[in-house]
């Protein structure tokens, strides 16, 4: 039954079609007019946060489409994430895009994924997740390849494509297996199935299915995309693809497992748990080498999918609700800090040079990079420390062997993650400015990045005052 | 309220300061007035409420994170009242003593005064998540104002002094989230005696959060940090440093550690005490090796800290009290040395022992005052120091003969050392031609110094004026022993 209620559940995904073909028409009219184009993007994602805002206060919650679709705090707050990291990536991309040519073009692939990642976060249904994840995806292979000028953005989105094409079909495959044993795909009825001990082929299809999104979500073994990727992508698609549809595909993975297999959780958790120590330590031993600080920030984001999966671990005993949690608060924390630290390498420069007496040149910048990296480390107040902490506390509730140590592993890999993340702050404040290196030629000074940087870097300082409201959030989600 | 405002003016001086234009003067006079702001509310908290300090005006209790039972609960109570106190005094000496830094001193401030916030934050928390914040909050800023204003050796030592006590602090994160998650609350005062946690988690949660603690002391096997961060620094830094962030270590001993881990604490207490002595002794020895005099007075600082260590695990009322006491006391001896040093540093050209000499006959004000310094370090009488180290000496006695008696010897080693050093530095003949030229401390040098010495033989011969204040916090930690 379609009823006036329906499309009130469906309010952000329709206003983000609206804008999106908004976007693209008055692109094709007023070719010119970069600026009304960028604006239309900018308020069409206000308009997609603030529907899904409205929602969250209204505390409306409800199953559509035959329970495969659904709307509740948990999807609702995901949606904010999305819509809101989306804003910053059109005030970042405005000024870029207009220098290619095809702003419109660009931004409406921005909606596309933004599209995609809301529906995403409401699906109940597998084959519903697959199609709202390819939605999310194939924009962004596009968006990866956008920048035209470099061949490392070709090169970028021709190595993500072809991985992301074999995730697909692998990740279709497990859900394809599932359905065969379950016989429907939505998520209630699979949860029938998955109990007791699991069938060869349910195994299969779990694991299949957790590779397919450990995929997406670029976790080790299955990372190996992510560094050319983020490295080639213009920088506000690997800010935008680092932290929105990765927040999404975290938080259906979590209603897949505990909607889902709520049962055959004693297997998944330690899959879960295998692939998050693998991503820390991969990540971060891999950055430690690094001497770009984009593709250091690319392997740090390994390590932070590491991190947020080492919260699914504690999703069991006395741990789910703090596990619950940790996944929303973690997002969000990720989103502000990566968001601004990419954006900071977009008026800088990605090589480790580049950020060399940053403190005594762009003062400002600096101390809004120091707040990113900080964050990053997991250093109180700033938000980072917040989300490690919550994962902390789920896997010490869970009290079981294996949480106990992912603990020890996440704890490992915050002192380990040290020397990156700090050769960035050394290079900015205590080395001497180079002049007349090779920084990538002086960044043209972009108002709209800027603007985003220092909202970003006080929304991170002060991360302690959204914490409270965030865990209750989660307190009242759908999924509990 | 008004131990919130004062915990966070800083950070609103900080935040002014950076709008300020970039002229010498007005800053220096602007942070002038930004640092003595907390001293002077400290000033007034004194005065107001003196040894009654638990009224709801000092304290407060917000819910923060309702499921986890974590808050913003802060008040201040005798055991951290004399740091809170020491903390924005020794911040004001050290924005007057910043002579030395003139490159970015907007932002030196700045920064100093975000570090502030953390250490006055540390002893006004009543909440194990709180203390921790404001604990790590200290780390960055100290990293940027070692690695930014310290001398050439800087890169390392900011790194080693983050990473070490970036470590250590992680821990013993560790050990606190445990202990919350064990008692279901993180708030210090149902905590108290173990929060009905058995002997044996009690003693599993107490391990890590000791061995945190102690890196930050830092207790002597776990001081590999300290010397390069101390010598690199610059001096008004070195004053925060040795004054202050040490106690965070020694204070969560006395404050969290203790009363609410008694059972879990009491099997490592000969081992503290032993450290105490460690600290002594081994802080003598080395510090007599030094050539460079500010490398000894970071020894001697290390030293004259085993007290605090022997004081606290006496766990008597005498030895508290002294423990409680010794690291005011220390705070201000330290900083004055060090502030001497870099008087003496800045005239001669050099901190190498072996070159100096004579000095008294050119600058019998900054000789003077290190002699005075020197005097209260080795735990002369009449000096404030005399008066805490010897009640450490005696509660540790009660409690661990051997150790107490290894302790009062390390004061005739340190006598030994700093009356070497004297008779080196200050005394004997002029040593080089070029000193007959040197001129004495001058006023901004002495308006850093003459406080410190001033406290110094105040508390020395009234110690009361501190006790009476921290008395019901010492006999609150004793029934929280007694009582576990």
């Amino acid at each position: 039954m379609v009823t006036g209620l329906t499309f009130l559940a469906l309010l952000p995904e329709l206003v983000a079609v609206g804008f999106l073909i908004l976007v693209l028409m008055v692109g094709v009219f007023f070719q010119r007019s970069i600026g009304l184009v960028a604006a239309l993007a900018a308020l069409g994602a206000l308009a997609v946060f603030g529907s899904a805002a409205g929602l969250l206060a209204a505390g409306f919650s409800g199953e559509f489409f035959g329970g495969g679709f659904v709307v509740d705090n948990f999807a609702l707050y995901f949606k904010l994430i999305v819509a809101g990291s989306a804003f910053f990536a059109v005030l970042a991309a405005a000024r870029w895009s207009g220098g290619t040519g095809d702003a419109p073009e660009y931004l409406t692939l921005i909606f596309s994924v933004v599209l995609g990642s809301i529906l995403l976060v409401s699906m109940r249904d597998l084959f519903g997740i697959f199609l709202a994840i390819e939605l999310a995806t194939i924009p962004s292979y596009a968006m990866v390849a956008f920048d035209r000028r470099r061949q490392e953005s070709a090169e970028g989105g021709m190595k993500y494509l072809i991985t992301g094409v074999v995730a697909s079909s692998v990740l279709l495959y497990g859900i394809v297996l599932i359905y065969g044993v379950t016989g429907s795909a939505l998520l209630s009825d699979v949860s029938q199935t998955f109990s007791g001990s699991l069938t060869p082929v349910a195994l299969l299809g779990l694991v299949l299915l957790l590779s397919g999104f450990a995929f997406k979500v670029s976790a080790a073994p299955f990372h190996f995309w992510t560094p050319d990727a983020y490295q080639g992508a213009p920088t506000s698609a690997a800010a935008f693809l680092s932290v929105a549809p990765k927040a999404a595909t975290f938080a259906v993975l979590l209603r897949i497992l505990l909607e889902g297999m709520p049962e055959a959780r004693p297997t998944w958790t330690v899959l879960v748990a295998v692939v998050a120590i693998l991503s820390m330590f991969v990540g971060n031993l891999y950055a430690l080498r690094q001497t770009n600080v984009r593709r250091m920030l690319a392997y740090s984001s390994v390590a932070h999918s590491g991190y947020v999966l080492a919260a699914f671990a504690a999703l069991q005993g006395a741990g789910v609700a703090t596990a619950v949690q940790a996944v929303l608060i973690y997002s969000a924390a990720y989103a502000l800090m990566n968001l601004g630290a990419f954006f900071v390498i977009e008026l800088v420069g990605d090589t480790a040079k580049s950020f060399n007496g940053l403190f005594k040149t762009r003062p400002g910048l600096a101390a809004a990079m120091l707040v990113f990296m900080a964050s990053l480390v997991g250093i109180p107040p700033f938000g980072g420390f917040f989300g490690k902490l919550w994962v902390i506390l789920a896997n010490a509730q869970a009290a079981t062997t294996l949480t106990y140590v992912v603990v020890g592993a996440l704890v490992l890999n915050s002192v380990l993650s040290v020397p990156y993340y700090f050769g960035v702050i050394r290079s900015m404040f205590i080395e001497e400015p180079v002049v007349d290196a090779d920084t990538g030629g002086p960044k043209e000074n972009d108002s709209g990045v800027r603007l985003s940087i220092f909202v970003l870097a006080a929304a991170t300082a002060l991360f302690a005052f959204f914490v409270g409201p965030l865990a209750a959030l989660a307190g009242a989600s759908g999924l509990l | 309220m008004i131990t919130t405002i004062t915990v966070f003016f800083p950070l609103l001086g900080a935040i002014l300061l950076l709008l300020l234009p970039e002229e010498e003067r007005p800053l220096r006079y602007a942070a002038l007035a930004v640092a003595a702001v907390p001293l002077l509310l400290t000033l007034y908290i004194y005065f107001a409420y003196g040894s009654g300090l638990e009224v709801p005006s000092l304290t407060q209790d917000f819910t923060w994170i309702g499921s986890l039972d974590i808050g913003y609960r802060v008040g201040l109570d005798g055991l951290g009242f004399g740091m809170f106190f020491l903390t924005a005094l020794l911040t004001l000496i050290a924005v007057v003593a910043s002579y030395d830094v003139r490159e970015n001193l907007k932002q030196y401030f700045a920064i100093l005064f975000i570090a502030e916030v953390g250490m006055l934050g540390v002893f006004a928390s009543e909440d194990l998540i709180l203390f921790y914040i404001f604990f790590e909050i200290t780390l960055i800023p100290m990293y940027l104002l070692v690695g930014i204003w310290g001398d050439e050796n800087r890169r390392q030592a900011a790194i080693k002094f983050f990473v070490y006590t970036f470590l250590g602090s992680t821990v013993m994160l560790a050990g606190f989230l445990a202990f919350g998650i064990l008692a279901g609350t993180y708030a210090m005062e149902s905590l108290t005696s173990g929060g009905g946690l058995g002997r044996t988690a009690q003693i599993a949660v107490a391990a890590p959060i000791l061995f945190g603690l102690l890196i930050k002391v830092p207790a002597v096997p776990l001081h590999g940090w300290l010397l390069d961060v101390y010598v690199s620094s610059p001096i008004s830094t070195n004053v925060v440093l040795s004054g202050i962030l040490p106690k965070l270590g020694t204070y969560g001993l006395i404050k969290v550690a203790i009363p609410l881990l008694p059972q879990g604490v009491q099997p490592f207490l000969p081992y503290l005490a032993a450290f105490g002595v460690i600290n002594i002794v081994y802080g003598a020895f080395v510090a007599f090796l030094q050539p460079d005099l500010k490398a000894l007075v970071a020894y001697s600082s290390i030293g004259t800290l085993g007290f605090i260590l022997l004081g606290a695990a006496s766990g008597n009322a005498v030895g508290l009290n002294g423990a409680v006491l010794q690291q005011v006391t220390h705070g201000l001896y330290s900083a004055l040395l060090f502030v001497l040093v870099g008087v003496i540093a800045t005239r001669t050209g050099t901190r190498k022992v072996s070159e100096l000499g004579g000095l008294a006959a050119r600058m019998p004000w900054a000789g003077g005052l290190l002699v005075l310094g020197a005097m209260a370090a080795m735990g002369l009488p009449g000096l404030a120091v005399f008066v805490s180290e010897f009640m450490s000496i005696m509660g540790g006695y009660d409690a661990f003969p051997v150790q107490g008696v290894l302790a009062a010897l390390g004061i005739v080693l340190s006598a030994m050392y700093l009356l070497y050093m004297l008779a080196r530095v200050v005394f004997g003949p002029i040593e080089r031609p070029a000193y007959e030229a040197v001129e004495d401390a001058g006023p901004m040098e002495m308006a850093a110094a003459v406080p410190l010495a001033v406290l110094l033989v105040l508390f020395g011969v009234f110690p009361a004026l501190l006790i009476s204040v921290q008395r019901p916090g010492v006999e609150a930690v004793i029934s929280a022993i007694g009582g576990g």
